[in-house]
């Protein structure tokens, strides 16, 4: 967490320019949040599922859709929703109005993510410093 | 009826391994929340999913629970759910994301 799922109509989106925008949405959620880069996902589909994933598209050629943790301020994600739209709009050619970047919000503590339960905003530096020492102890302890 | 979406990367689950995640996951939640969900499984396809910007290896399982859920009681429902899918699909914790979501 977070994750940004990507949704696009066929042909919106190529195939090059979805590591450019996976890229992109990584470093912008970081620059706007602080949070670390370890965790953040960004799926792609087409026409994707929408029965309990994400919202339908609608008249919109792409959307980003972000579930990410609760706690970030409303001005924090108008400034996601803007450069990610930006991004988006730069590799894909696709005008400004026929994009939609949103996020909804997903409390910590409902998330696991690295066997434990996600850090509020804010602790993350502790907490990836703590779980860091536990991966590299489960590492010794494997080998 | 809750429902439970399973995310996961083009052939990193094999079918036996599905089905097994599949019945682990509806018994867990026939254990704790009184019956089996719904399963949205999605398949993420090759080259579409990215984790820290590089190809990504995770699952994400997003269950709904039938109630309101107390920190105390939803960190070791995260945590079995949590090793059902790291022993079901043999991923590192790292690339296991587990959400237990109260009703909406």
């Amino acid at each position: 967490m977070p994750l940004y799922i990507c949704n696009s109509k066929p042909g919106t989106v190529s195939e090059e320019a979805k590591a450019k925008i996976a890229d992109d949405v990584t470093r912008i959620h970081c620059e706007v949040t602080d949070a670390p880069p370890t965790f953040v996902h960004v799926f792609f589909f087409e026409d994707g599922p929408q029965k309990q994933t994400m919202p339908p598209l609608g008249d919109k050629q792409a959307m980003i859709y972000g579930q990410i943790r609760a706690g970030r301020t409303d001005a924090q994600k108008a400034d996601i929703a803007a450069r990610m739209g930006a991004a988006l709009a730069h590799h894909t050619g696709v005008a400004a109005d026929d994009l939609l970047v949103f996020t909804t919000d997903t409390p910590a503590s409902w998330v696991m993510e690295g066997g434990d339960v996600l850090p509020e905003p804010g602790e993350e530096e502790a907490w990836l410093a703590r779980h860091n020492v536990k991966m590299a102890a489960l590492k010794e302890a494997a080998q | 009826m809750i429902h439970c979406t399973c995310m996961v990367q083009e052939e990193q689950i094999a079918p036996e391994q599905e089905a097994t995640l599949r019945c682990d996951t509806a018994n867990f939640a026939a254990r704790h929340f009184g019956g089996g969900p719904e399963f949205n499984w999605v398949t993420v396809g090759k080259g579409n999913g990215f984790t820290e910007a590089q190809p990504s290896n995770s699952v994400i399982v997003s269950l709904n629970a039938d109630r309101s859920l107390a920190p105390s009681a939803r960190v070791p429902l995260l945590r079995e759910l949590c090793e059902i899918w790291e022993r079901g699909t043999g991923l590192s914790p790292n690339e296991v994301v587990i959400v237990i979501r109260d009703p909406q």
